[in-house]
């Protein structure tokens, strides 16, 4: 079973043996050809084989997938994976989210095969997708230079954006504000003005449904709080792998979130309010300003048939006192998500053409927006969803349920699925954040070889919970940033930052190539 | 008394074999040893095999390699663990924490027992023992729900309580010297009421005639209960003292993850929470093993101890 020579050798047999049709030619096979396949995510745990996508794209290229997953009964794809590998029967696909880490570690141990060669050779659409992105070539590489796994890459550039009661502001007689001194005006106004008319100083004037959103207020003081999609990530600086709370900024951003914590800028109950704080400010007539995703957001101004005049406007990050705007969270454009061929798959030639269709433009469309008829139909050459689909509810759920938008098969995404369905005020929202250059370059992560990790493994950890723990003493004051930091960087150092930092900045040189 | 009446006849005939001797017993008690056997299998599948996988604490484990393939690292992964502040600070956490909970957790059941046992009204006494059983059977998830609303500073009813009172509001769940008493008050609240069970059983066993004895003797009811009630139900109590101080490593880890916030990291980070930020989320399998199994290993220790000691001065003990 894990007699790698012996199932290369076989490889190399069936490959010589197998008809295969020129490159980017479908079907891709003549004779039906059947992969297994372990396909896990939080919103589907198992591979369909009714999924219209997957009849549709059998249909079209001749390879039937057959579910093989393991742990569907759990929607912990982690879990699910670890009993796949346990089972030591690895299917000839295995698709899920956080594959990245797994085959990077299990890719070089023979579980997974190395995709380069085979990319190269016999995937022209996924070759000329990384050929025009190194950046994200060199993200999916692991440490030993071997790509194992074809990635989910998501396309839009926002993520998350600054959302205000506009009919407050207007009420109160205030402008959108621009700089932070404008908002700390704001928030006191909110907190004083009784915006919401009821007599009670009961407004919450910033309040996150994250207490790491509170955090990214640092950002309005030139800190940083993370270099990525993912809270408390590393970042680059100019080549440099930092982390944003071993720095300057940082110390004096929480400075002032501590003073706007202590004045009741901040929600007070903002580390215990939890994930329903904005549904339940909002609808209470409460919350006035947060930091939270466009369109989900956006959607709360449905409130408006039931507070006059509730109005929740995305605006412009403000301005820090350098004058730098940052929106410190955008959308990755490499997710860590996606699959990877086991190591006795038989047919890696047509497997990586099966990869490579959904690259294609046929297999893209089919991927991000179902199926032609079904789920859209092409209007002057572009899919559009019919308004059935659209009415049917959220269309993302909607399309998991028909096979298409796995996170965990490898497709580039296209942004004009989402756009069909986004409302008018986050397409706002977007076209404002687009007139300003508010994005910064994102940390895309480092492949770490075994030596690498060990060090990183084992500080890593404590190092992030000793940062998180002052962050929050600091902020709720029971400890002073600018008595503490000397203290807070020697600590830091004596638990292995450089070190962590020093196996990262090498692995990053060699993967980005510095 | 029946076991002897049945040896006797064995020692009567000639000599008999150990292996004959457990034969005979097998032949004759076979129903009951029939029933045990699933209890028996659970205990191996569940609890014995899996000790096979104890020995990734030693390897640097991998989960495609399996255990067995895995190479040996040593003592490794216990070096890194005692080497981390963390780590000393979450044992002592656990310690503190649960000797806190046996102090003023450990009791309560009994006094509960003691007083359902007074109580004559037997519709009051019904009503009053459901509603204390009831916390046991809601989730953690949901009474970590309750209490974080209880101690909210806006509209909490605590916080509204010492508002009333004229204090200030406290923001209780982010102060370090909150947590163990919300925790472990917690704790008491949710299972007291079920763990009185075990020794409302106890009490009920008491034979009716002691009392009586004692009403004849004029004893009056507090009496009764310090020399009666409480003597005769004193084994239960140390057996599952021994059986509490067996488990005292093991903090209801899963309420303090609802409960806990880097704020309080401090005093409420435990040995389990530190295996599971470390080893779960951090996929350190080999390292959590490794401090799965100190934690065993203390815990082994110290039941151990509570049985010598039990066995020495109240000649109570599990075997």
């Amino acid at each position: 079973m894990r007699n790698l020579t012996l199932s290369l050798a076989l490889l190399a047999g069936t490959a010589l043996s197998t008809p295969v049709f020129a490159d980017g030619h479908l079907p891709i096979v003549e004779e039906p050809l059947e992969l297994s396949i372990h396909l896990h995510f939080k919103r589907a745990t198992a591979y369909d084989e009714n999924w219209p996508v997957e009849q549709a794209a059998r249909e079209m290229t001749n390879i039937h997938l057959k579910n093989a997953t393991v742990g569907s009964n759990t929607d912990n794809s982690e879990e699910a994976f670890n009993l796949l590998l346990a089972s030591g029967d690895i299917p000839d696909i295995v698709g899920t989210t956080r594959i990245k880490e797994y085959v990077n570690q299990y890719g070089p141990e023979g579980a997974f095969q190395p995709l380069n060669d085979l990319i190269e050779e016999h995937a022209p659409n996924l070759k000329a997708f990384l050929d025009e992105r190194p950046e994200l070539r060199a993200a999916i590489t692991s440490a030993d230079g071997n790509i194992y796994y074809v990635p989910y890459f998501p396309d839009g550039k926002y993520g998350r954006a600054y959302f205000i009661r506009q009919d407050w502001l207007d009420k109160l007689g205030l402008e959108t504000p621009e700089t932070v001194a404008e908002v700390k005006t704001v928030l006191e106004a909110f907190r004083d003005g009784d915006p919401n008319g009821n007599g009670l100083k009961d407004e919450v004037p910033y309040f996150a449904r994250q207490w790491e959103e509170a955090v990214r207020l640092v950002t309005l003081f030139d800190g940083r709080t993370s270099g990525s999609d993912t809270y408390h990530d590393f970042m680059v600086d100019d080549g440099q792998i930092k982390h944003p709370y071993a720095t300057e900024g940082y110390r004096d951003g929480i400075k002032n979130l501590a003073e706007w914590y202590a004045e009741g800028l901040v929600d007070s109950e903002v580390f215990t309010r939890g994930s329903s704080a904005r549904d339940f400010l909002l609808s209470e007539n409460l919350g006035g300003m947060t930091h939270d995703w466009f369109a989900s957001t956006s959607g709360y101004n449905r409130l408006s048939s039931e507070i006059d005049g509730f109005a929740f406007k995305a605006f412009a990050p403000p301005a820090s006192p350098s004058g730098r705007r940052l929106a410190e969270h955008r959308r990755i454009p490499v997710k860590p998500d996606g699959w990877a061929m086991g190591f006795g798959n038989e047919h890696p030639i047509e497997t990586i053409k099966y990869f490579d269709f959904y690259f294609a433009e046929e297999g893209r469309r089919l991927a991000n927006f179902g199926v032609e008829g079904q789920q859209y139909e092409m209007v002057d050459g572009e899919p559009k969803f019919t308004q059935e689909f659209l009415d049917g509810g959220p269309v993302n759920a909607q399309l998991y349920q028909v096979g298409g938008q796995l996170v965990a098969r490898g497709f580039p995404q296209d942004y004009n699925y989402e756009i069909q369905w986004t409302n008018e005020i986050a397409l706002e929202g977007i076209a404002l954040y687009d007139q300003g250059d508010y994005l910064t370059d994102q940390f895309l992560g480092v492949s770490m070889n075994t030596d690498e990790q060990k060090t990183f493994d084992k500080s890593w950890s404590s190092i992030r919970t000793y940062m998180l723990e002052r962050q929050q003493a600091w902020i709720l004051g029971t400890g002073n940033v600018e008595a503490d930091w000397d203290d807070y960087m020697a600590t830091l150092e004596g638990m292995g930052l450089n070190d962590v930092l020093s196996v990262m900045q090498s692995a990053y040189v060699r993967q980005y190539g510095g | 008394m029946s076991d002897a009446s049945h040896i006797k006849p064995a020692t009567k005939t000639a000599p008999i074999s150990r292996g004959a001797r457990i034969v005979d017993v097998l032949k004759r008690d076979w129903q009951l040893y029939v029933m045990l056997l699933p209890t028996i299998i659970w205990l191996l599948l569940f609890l014995y095999k899996p000790m096979y996988g104890l020995q990734i604490a030693f390897k640097d484990y991998s989960v495609f390699r399996g255990i067995a393939n895995s190479p040996w690292v040593g003592f490794e992964h216990f070096e890194t663990l005692f080497n981390n502040d963390q780590f000393i600070r979450a044992i002592r956490n656990t310690v503190v924490i649960s000797f806190w909970s046996l102090l003023i957790g450990f009791p309560v059941p009994i006094l509960l027992a003691l007083l359902f046992n007074e109580v004559l009204n037997q519709k009051f006494k019904k009503t009053t023992q459901t509603i204390v059983y009831l916390p046991h059977f809601i989730s953690s998830v949901i009474i970590a729900g309750i209490v974080i609303a209880a101690f909210a500073p806006s509209a909490g009813i605590v916080n509204t309580a010492i508002r009333a009172l004229g204090g200030d509001a406290i923001y209780f769940l982010t102060k370090p010297e909150w947590f163990r008493p919300i925790f472990i008050g917690t704790g008491i609240w949710q299972e007291a009421g079920f763990q009185s069970i075990v020794y409302l059983a106890a009490i009920a066993g008491v034979s009716p005639t002691l009392y009586e004895s004692a009403v004849v003797d004029g004893a009056s009811r507090w009496q009764m209960m310090w020399k009666i009630t409480i003597p005769s139900i004193l084994p239960t109590i140390i057996i599952m003292l021994i059986i509490r101080i067996g488990n005292i490593l093991e903090v209801s880890f899963e309420m303090i993850i609802l409960l806990y916030q880097p704020a309080t990291y401090e005093t409420a980070d435990v040995v389990n929470t530190f295996i599971y930020r470390q080893g779960l989320q951090g996929g350190q399998y080999d390292l959590a093993a490794a401090a799965g199994l100190f934690n065993a290993v203390m815990a082994f220790t110290l039941v151990m101890a509570a049985n010598a000691l039990s066995k020495r001065y109240s000649r109570t003990s599990l075997w």
